[in-house]
This record gives C-alpha cells, sequence and structure tokens, in this order.
C-alpha cells in the first residue's frame, strides 16, 4: 500500500490506519495481545499507550535510519530498536506505576512481539519519510487501541458489571454477570463480533 | 561503501552499541526506584495483616515498618514479629507458591497464640484479573480474619462457595477454582512448616 518514492496524503494514512487497513479487523494482526489483555479496561487502556507510544517511535526510527540499513539486516535493526522502546516503557512502568506493571505482567515485555509493529516498520516506515512514518505508526496505533478498548469495555461490562472498575447501574446488579467474558475464551467471542460488525460496515460503503 | 561486506556487521554494531547503551543507562536510573517499590510492596503487605497500613502513605510504609516489625531470627520460626511495647503481638508468615500463571507470594498474620489469624495479604500475583486476581480483594481477603487455624491436619481450608465453613475454613473465589487450590495448597505447606519450627522450638 506504500508504494516506493510516492508520497502519500496524510489524511490516507490516517484513515488507512483507523480503518480502511485497520489493523486489528482488517490485516487480524497483534491478536495475542488483543486476546490478552481486553479483560479490564484500566490494563487495556495502559497496554494501548504504551503500545501507541512505542509503535510511533519504531516507525520513526526505523524511517529515519532507512537511507544508511542495509536491506539484509533490516529485519534485525527493526527488532533492535522496538525492543528499545518497549523496555523504555516497561523500566518506566516498573519504576513509576509499580501496581499497573505487576497488572499487565510479562505483557509490556511481549510488544516486542506484536506483529502490527514490525508490520508497519516493515510495510511503511522502511520506504516513507520519518514524518509519514510517525504519522502512520501513531494512528496504526489509534487504530488498535479503539478496537481494543471497545472489547474491553463490553468484557469488564459483562464479566463484572463495572467499567474502569466503577460499578454500573444495572450491571452490577439486577444483570447475572457473564464469568466467561473476562475469562480467555470470553476474548475470542467478543474480538470474532467485533470484527464481523466492522467489516459488514465496510461491506456496505462499498468502497 | 554500502555494497562492502563488512559494513552491515559494522553497523549492526554501531546501532546495537548505540541503543543498548541508553537502555543501560536508563536502567541504571531507574534500578532504586525499583527495587524500592518492590521493598514497599513487600512492607505494606507485612504491615497489612496487622491492621497497621491503613491510611499510610508510600512514603511513611518503610518508617512504620521499622517501629513496630521486628526482623526475623530464631526465635520466630523465620516469620517477621509485630511488637509492641516489647510485646509480640503476632507473627507475619511468608507464603508463597505457584499460582495459575505465575508465582503468588503473601503474608498470612497470627496473633501471639499462633492460631489466631489476623489477616492475609498479596504482594505478588499474576492470576487472571477478575478472577484469580481477586485473591487481592477486600471481600475475599476479610473472609480470614479471626479464622483460628487447625493444629492437626491442614491448617486453613478453602471451600467452594455455598458450603458451610467451620472455624478454619473460607469460600473459594468462583471462577477461580485453581488459583485456590494452590493458595491452599502453599499456605497450608508455609503455614504448618512455621508450626513445625515453633513447636521444635517451645520444646527446648
Amino acid at each position: 500500500m506504500s508504494p516506493n518514492g510516492r508520497t502519500i496524503a496524510g489524511r490516507d494514512i490516517i484513515r488507512d490506519g483507523l480503518w480502511g487497513n485497520n489493523p486489528v479487523f482488517r490485516q487480524v494482526l497483534g491478536i495475542c495481545s488483543t486476546l490478552a489483555v481486553t479483560n479490564v479496561v484500566l490494563n487495556t487502556l495502559v497496554m494501548c499507550v504504551s503500545l501507541t507510544c512505542v509503535m510511533s517511535l519504531s516507525c520513526l526510527t526505523v524511517s529515519l535510519l532507512r537511507n544508511w540499513t542495509p536491506r539484509n539486516i533490516r529485519m534485525m535493526v527493526q527488532v533492535l530498536i522496538i525492543a528499545f522502546y518497549v523496555i523504555i516503557v516497561d523500566l518506566i512502568l516498573k519504576a513509576y506505576w509499580p501496581d499497573m506493571s505487576s497488572n499487565l505482567g510479562p505483557y509490556v515485555g511481549l510488544i516486542i512481539t506484536n506483529c502490527i509493529i514490525m508490520g508497519r516498520c516493515e510495510a511503511f516506515a522502511g520506504l516513507n519519510k520519518p514524518v509519514a512514518s510517525l504519522i502512520d505508526g501513531f494512528f496504526n496505533g489509534l487504530g488498535y487501541s479503539f478496537l481494543l478498548l471497545t472489547i474491553s469495555v463490553f468484557r469488564e461490562l459483562m464479566g463484572m458489571g463495572t467499567i474502569l472498575g466503577i460499578e454500573m447501574p444495572y450491571f452490577s446488579g439486577i444483570w447475572d454477570k457473564w464469568i466467561i467474558m473476562v475469562m480467555p475464551p470470553g476474548a475470542f467471542f467478543a474480538l470474532a463480533c467485533l470484527i464481523w460488525v466492522c467489516r459488514s460496515f465496510k461491506a456496505k460503503e462499498g468502497a | 561503501m554500502r555494497d562492502k561486506p563488512w559494513y552491515a556487521v559494522v553497523y549492526m554494531f554501531v546501532v546495537t552499541a548505540f541503543f543498548s547503551s541508553i537502555v543501560i543507562g536508563f536502567a541504571e536510573f531507574t534500578k532504586g526506584r525499583v527495587e524500592s517499590n518492590k521493598r514497599i510492596a513487600f512492607e505494606r503487605s507485612v504491615l497489612e495483616v496487622f491492621g497497621l497500613s491503613a491510611g499510610v502513605p508510600a512514603g511513611r510504609i518503610h518508617e512504620v515498618f521499622v517501629e513496630s516489625i521486628r526482623e526475623p531470627d530464631d526465635d520466630s520460626g523465620g516469620a517477621y514479629v509485630y511488637v509492641k511495647d516489647d510485646d509480640v503481638k503476632g507473627y507475619a508468615v511468608e507464603i508463597a507458591g505457584k499460582g495459575f500463571w505465575a508465582p503468588i507470594k503473601g503474608i498470612l498474620g497470627l496473633k501471639a497464640d499462633k492460631e489466631t489469624v489476623t489477616g492475609i495479604s498479596f504482594y505478588e500475583q499474576n492470576e487472571t484479573p477478575g478472577l484469580g486476581a481477586q485473591i487481592e480483594s477486600d471481600a475475599f481477603r476479610e473472609q480470614f480474619d479471626g479464622k483460628r487455624i487447625s493444629l492437626s491436619g491442614d491448617p486453613l481450608i478453602i471451600k467452594p462457595v455455598g458450603a458451610e465453613l467451620g472455624d478454619n475454613e473460607v469460600h473459594a473465589i468462583s471462577g477461580a477454582t485453581q488459583t485456590c487450590r494452590r493458595l491452599g495448597v502453599f499456605i497450608n505447606e508455609d503455614v504448618s512448616k512455621w508450626l513445625g519450627e515453633m513447636a521444635g522450638k517451645a520444646d527446648d
């Protein structure tokens, strides 16, 4: 989607990242973290912010180095850059927000292996100018985040009757909590339904 | 120059050295904080089982800990001791073992009679949020307050929700069967071991 040398309008990058080429429901990438951290909204929120930061900065850095990086070792360099930012985020959480760090457990470290980041570095940042790459990384991060947050709102609400830990009317009282929603299988159901809904919108647009 | 075979090697070396040095520097910079966070989490956990941590800000936890808790020694069988006015008020027994996903570490507080539970708290766990992680919830932990551990058989028993409870029994968390089962196993192992050591002391 990013032919070499042609400049791409910022608006198109944004639209692709958020919807047209959304990393989660279009490309179905980064599913492990989508399934793993979406049972409580707060954890999802921190994960999304971390991923968006790491992705934007990684894309920027990969793009800055693109003219010096030899093609045959470019993936090694990408992994190195992504790992660098992930470790920094992990250290920041450990030092300044230890509770959240222990909530997210190993998932912060696993951002390194999130295919969305490497996918964007490889498909976009390695071929395009730094600013465009930064925008691309950021909006793909947002595209990922809005999907994850939607899933987590439904899971936490139906599974625990709360949102961000705050009790919701009806759901914390009368609603019979669906414990399966906060367990791993619930993630599969929620993700599948959401992909279905999002893709059927796309079909109506006829784009 | 970029076509030369050594270019890739030198390039990778330089890039790696650059990013690693920043990470190492940053890790050094935050090391003290990370370690003190862990220490504070532990100390807060010990104070919590004796009801001493309520309303104490993170900055003062260590101060309160030093004031009222004595380090483990031979006489306490390896448990931290809660001392007030030179009297032993309780023992904080460390409990640790495998959870469903990752190790769980916590503290079980007992009164000086070595039988009455004052509380339980956890300072490290990685159970499923909303399910196993509920072991940290007040509702689950408050059940332990005032229980009397059994000196014959298992000291504490975790029973399914709805079962009738005896003096040393608490309810499990529904949906977190595995976490509760494993929790029951290592609480009993660690408490039995500690009771054994204390009994050994009494015989001396």
